[in-house]
């Protein structure tokens, strides 16, 4: 069956919502968006359709031989599609943990979390090395339930387009059960900020569900605004530098490992890892944080003794 | 991915761009050293901020705190930071000082107005001058 690529037809209203939604900064808050930064997201995005179209026919072609051992033969009546999209959104929650939690797919997933901004923009900022970091294994047991490429190919494309709109500051809250199924502005937010408190949280694709059943959801606080980024910033507009950086780090720490143990956590450890302990990691800063604030409380409660 | 498909992406990059620029979009500064510290704090873990010197331009800072200090730039409309580990080397730059932070991609950052006297009275057992 021939199916349409949703983001195609996607793209047009892309680029005219980022257009507004620069507009719109510039009324309010023109700090919002930097030349800069939009145009290295745009051309990571840009080169992003690039390496997927040359990557593409590989990508079917490794899911046609899996299908062929699939378990069932599922049939192209709707409901198998609205099927295909849960499980689906269910396979991307599993995949972006990992990108977040296994340094080898995180040197690819970093470059969409490098930017400082949380704009429209912001959503097209994609890896070039998505195949070369094997991210398409995590699509593959679909094939294997017996779900047709072309299917899963179709509802990925259309959850890529349901993240497009999540990545604004503009809106806020949507309404309360709609907060409580579907991955949303709020709680993407959180996922893209580096505050302690909401550093590797919030991995859902569409919906937010996976996270609350998984014990990663964090709410956004009105009290404790996003900030966005990396724990280490880029510091550079370097188009190639923001693609490849990870990689470079990797290629770098593999070789300069003590042993083999440390080579290996080098590529598979959570990011920030290392054989010495001197860097951090998204699990220390956490600690180190939540130990502050036990040591915070005492103070506090003895403040209030006082008074 | 067509050619027509290729061409029109890259005319909607640049136009973005573009309008991105027209409407004056992420001019800012770090507008003083209190500004400085609450940055510092907020972006590098653990960091307790002291007393800062900002950069005449508003583009860079030195945040002296617990042991260590940190370089603060601004990247487009945001700030970078890093924690330098001392002795934090200063040279003499024509308009003020230049901090070598030791990445090449993140680049040395200059303070103008600054003199290095200014730099040592931040926190001198942390820098070498």
């Amino acid at each position: 069956m021939q199916l349409p690529d949703p983001v195609l037809f996607a793209i047009p209203a892309f680029v005219l919502l980022i257009a507004v939604e620069m507009l719109i900064a510039r009324a309010r808050d023109p700090l919002r968006y930097c030349p800069r930064d939009t145009l290295t997201s745009m051309a990571l995005g840009l080169g992003s359709t690039i390496a997927g179209a040359l990557a593409g026919g590989l990508i079917y072609a490794i899911a046609l031989w899996v299908w062929q051992f699939r378990l069932f033969t599922i049939g192209w009546d709707w409901y198998w599609f609205v099927l295909a999209f849960v499980l689906d959104d269910l396979a991307y929650y599993v995949f972006h943990r990992s990108a977040h939690r296994v340094r080898w797919f995180w040197a690819s997933h970093v470059v969409h979390h490098s930017s400082q901004h949380y704009n429209l923009s912001t959503a097209l900022r994609q890896t070039w090395t998505s195949v070369f970091s094997l991210a398409f294994l995590f699509r593959l047991p679909l094939f294997l339930i017996g779900f047709p490429p072309a299917m899963i190919f179709f509802v990925a494309a259309l959850n890529l387009v349901y993240q497009f709109w999540i990545h604004t500051e503009l809106i806020g809250r949507m309404p309360r059960w709609f907060e409580a199924v579907m991955n949303t502005p709020s709680h993407h937010r959180v996922h893209h900020a580096t505050n302690p408190r909401y550093l590797d949280r919030n991995y859902a694709g569409v919906f937010i569900v996976w996270d609350r059943l998984c014990g990663t959801f964090e709410p956004e606080r009105v009290d404790e605004p996003p900030r966005y980024g990396l724990v280490k910033d880029l510091g550079s507009f370097n188009l190639l530098w923001a693609a490849f950086h990870e990689w470079i780090g990797i290629a770098r720490d593999a070789w300069a490992a003590p042993d083999f143990a440390s080579r290996v956590h080098y590529l598979v450890a959570p990011p920030g890892w290392s054989h010495d302990g001197s860097r951090e990691t998204s699990d220390s800063i956490r600690a180190a944080w939540r130990a502050g604030l036990a040591r915070q409380a005492p103070s506090s409660e003895d403040a209030a003794r006082v008074a | 991915m067509s050619w027509l498909e290729l061409s029109g992406s890259v005319t909607a990059v640049l136009v973005l761009a573009a309008l991105a620029w027209a409407l004056k979009l992420g001019q800012s500064k770090i507008s003083d050293p209190a500004t400085a510290c609450r940055l510092a704090e907020e972006m590098l873990a653990g960091f307790v901020a002291r007393r800062a010197i900002v950069s005449q331009d508003g583009c860079a800072a030195l945040v002296a705190g617990n042991g260590t200090i940190a370089v603060l730039k601004r990247h487009g409309a945001r700030v970078a930071a890093r924690r330098m580990i001392p002795p934090l080397r200063v040279r003499e730059a024509i308009e003020g000082v230049t901090v070598d932070t030791g990445e090449r991609m993140f680049g040395p950052v200059t303070l103008l107005g600054v003199l290095p006297d200014d730099v040592e009275r931040l926190d001198a057992p942390l820098t070498l001058v």
